[in-house]
């Protein structure tokens, strides 16, 4: 029986793992971080006299806050076994936030929380989901990645995507640890009914238009959020440790999976791009497109290590559907 | 095989490209391999203490032979045979030009894609191939006017590599050799073509190989075909194929290893093919290679037609292309996938596949 603490459960992946987890007859309570309210679908969760989940507003990325909260008498009684670590999706609501200890937030997140693991007396399981887009990508519409491919550690990366690889290595480094097992499962583009994108680093929350590179259009590999809450559910239940790549069985170009979800895209020639980039950063900015070698270069992952060793295996098929409307939108449904 | 079948002279031929088989004296390739444990004994004890002394972390694809991860579930459905195949009756000329039995083959294509999805994982779309086939059936049938022969050496299932010669600028070689491919094998396969990892680069020419099925020549995605038990056409001479110029034609370049790291590691055969005219298509005069490096291109060409005729000076003359399969190499069947670590062996196999096919190429360019 387990006992789990999962970060992030106000945002929608969080949200979706909670009640994956909570429909789980192995899953003795729920401990569940946010950094909002918690959020309406949680009510039914909440209710009752003995709920089997609890909810805490945290600000994740703050050492005293969250060093306050797991030596807590309701921590300390809620017999954590398991920690969830569920990223932020996308940007920090505020972009203009100073970092902290010079780190991103998310990267102060994954630092905290695996320091806290592993002080605790009780934690023992660490799940971590992180990004595929931490791998260097080699020239090609589509590139087959598995574990073992090598990571983008190139120090001009932008920080978006330095903030996935430093998560990550942070996990990593503690994969073969004896007494915290640790699995990192990395996802690639998520997406949800009616069309949402997470984790995507071109497609965040926000709508409006999305630049492409002229003359690329990348093969992005898709998996749906039901089936990022399978995946973690096996690796809570797992006994192994290690890195993991967990992608569904569709894979679609850049073009197409801005179309699925009603964004507009723009192509732009790639001297044109790197020009505004530049400009952006001038004038102290964001940068108008994360990483222009991922809005060229695609990449499909190879799962077979989580089949193996997880055990598992996409249920869930990705495509158009018309909505009640009459929209036709990107949908998710099983297999 | 022996390894006088490899030797040029074995065949009568006068003018052996590739020169004097310094194994022509063996009959098998046994003694090669002796030769070589006893170079590694006797001969060169300091070079193999060197080598065993080498702490230096290895490649994480040379360990892989250690544990080979079993093979894929595929997800694609079995390819049915051509008369299996339903299709509608012919909606217009182009579907009567084509031909019956041409479009049935051409609806397998859904097959080789995982389930019902519009891609498959190396962005290969069955309907922009479909739409692209008949212009490349019209180069086939009338402007190449391919002929071949082999085909029986082709396997009708399970992964293989293709190793051809490469030549002629512009890679029509490779498109023949998969509409050949695709219209003498029942069922009908698709062979995926290795690229040039710069050809991964070039704005839409990405896209456009993608899409009709050709992969960037990377080690996981070389692998990933392989077990995914398909048929990998690869040109191992690389870019020094298509920058040959008029004086070294049907004369291969340096072979590459790589292909056959990955055919020992899967345990599959290696089919030499040979694709003769491709040679003839674009005659380089002249490789200005200052200009090729200051332009970060391959090669600089001048051709009898390029640059005087502009960008048309590089379409391909209307030459006869012949192509002949050999037959396979069945190197796995002596040795395992840990031989893929031996870099001599490795090497010394890859110049038998050269061999293989240049005697192929010198056999039939009359």
């Amino acid at each position: 029986m387990k006992h789990v603490l999962v970060t992030h459960a106000d945002e929608p992946l969080g949200r979706r793992i909670i009640k994956r987890l909570f429909y789980d007859a192995n899953v003795t309570s729920i401990f569940a971080l946010g950094d909002g309210p918690a959020p309406h679908t949680f009510d039914r969760f909440l209710s009752g006299a003995t709920p089997r989940l609890s909810y805490a507003r945290v600000d994740l990325a703050k050492h005293r806050p969250m060093n306050d909260l797991f030596h807590s008498t309701r921590v300390r009684d809620a017999e954590i076994d398991t920690a969830i670590f569920v990223p932020r999706h996308g940007a920090p609501a505020s972009p203009s936030d100073p970092l902290v200890a010079g780190l991103s937030e998310r990267t102060a997140e994954a630092r905290l929380l695996l320091q806290q693991c592993l002080e605790s007396q009780t934690i023992c399981n660490l799940v971590a989901l992180g990004s595929a887009f931490v791998y260097r990508l080699p020239p090609g519409n589509a590139n087959r990645l598995h574990e073992d491919s090598e990571l983008d550690l190139d120090p001009d990366v932008s920080p978006e995507i330095r903030s996935w690889i430093d998560c990550d290595m942070i996990f990593h480094g503690e994969v073969h640890n004896d007494r915290l097992r640790v699995a990192l499962l990395r996802l690639p583009t998520v997406v949800a009914s009616g069309g949402y994108v997470y984790l995507n680093p071109f497609m965040g929350e926000r709508a409006g238009w999305r630049v492409r590179s002229l003359g690329y259009d990348p093969i992005c590999a898709l998996v749906s959020d039901k089936d990022v809450a399978r995946a973690t559910q096996a690796a809570v239940h797992s006994t192994v440790s290690g890195i993991y790549n967990v992608a569904g069985i569709e894979v679609v170009p850049l073009s197409v999976l801005a179309g699925w979800t009603g964004r507009h895209s723009v192509s732009l020639p790639g001297v044109l791009l790197s020009a505004l980039d530049r400009a952006a950063r001038l004038l102290g900015r964001e940068a108008v497109v994360p990483s222009l070698e991922r809005l060229r270069y695609g990449f499909t992952l190879d799962t077979r290590r989580a089949e193996q060793e997880l055990g598992f295996h996409p249920a869930h098929r990705v495509g158009l559907a018309r909505a009640g409307d009459g929209t036709l939108r990107l949908e998710t449904a099983g297999i | 095989m022996t390894t006088s079948d490899w030797h040029p002279h074995a065949r009568g031929n006068e003018n052996p490209a590739l020169g004097r088989d310094p194994f022509a004296e063996e009959v098998s390739i046994d003694p090669y391999l002796e030769r070589l444990a006893t170079l590694r004994q006797s001969e060169a004890p300091e070079l193999r203490k060197q080598v065993e002394s080498d702490s230096r972390p290895r490649p994480d694809w040379a360990q892989r032979t250690v544990k080979k991860p079993p093979a894929a579930r595929s997800r694609r459905a079995r390819t049915p045979t051509v008369g299996e195949v339903v299709i509608p009756e012919p909606s217009g000329w182009v579907d009567r030009w084509l031909g019956e039995d041409v479009r049935r083959r051409l609806e397998t294509l859904g097959y080789m894609v995982e389930g019902e999805t519009p891609y498959d994982r190396f962005g290969f779309s069955p309907d922009v191939a479909r739409n692209a086939f008949p212009w490349f059936q019209a180069l086939y049938r009338h402007y190449f006017r391919v002929r071949s022969e082999g085909h029986e050496h082709l396997p009708a299932e399970g992964a293989a590599v293709i190793a051809g010669n490469h030549a002629g600028l512009l890679p029509f070689d490779a498109a023949m050799g998969v509409l050949d491919i695709l219209q003498h094998t029942d069922p009908p396969r698709l062979a995926r073509a290795i690229v040039d990892r710069w050809a991964g680069s070039l704005p839409w020419i990405n896209i456009f190989y993608a899409r009709v099925g050709q992969v960037v020549g990377t080690r996981e995605n070389f692998a990933d075909l392989l077990d995914d038990e398909q048929l990998v056409m690869v040109f191992p001479e690389g870019m020094d194929g298509i920058r040959k110029t008029i004086t070294q034609r049907y004369r291969l370049q340096h072979f590459h290893v790589g292909f056959v790291e990955q055919a020992l590691r899967a345990q599959v055969p290696i089919i030499p093919v040979a694709f003769v005219g491709s040679d003839d298509q674009t005659p380089i005069l002249y490789n200005v290679k200052p200009l090729a490096k200051r332009l970060g291109l391959p090669v600089a060409p001048i051709t009898p037609t390029f640059p005087w005729l502009g960008p048309l000076g590089l379409l391909p003359y209307p030459v006869a292309y012949k192509i002949v399969y050999g037959e396979p190499l069945n190197f796995h069947q002596r040795f395992g996938p840990e031989s893929a670590n031996d870099s001599r062996l490795v090497r010394y196999l890859a110049n038998q596949v050269r061999r293989s096919v240049q005697l192929l190429l010198d056999r039939n360019r009359s």
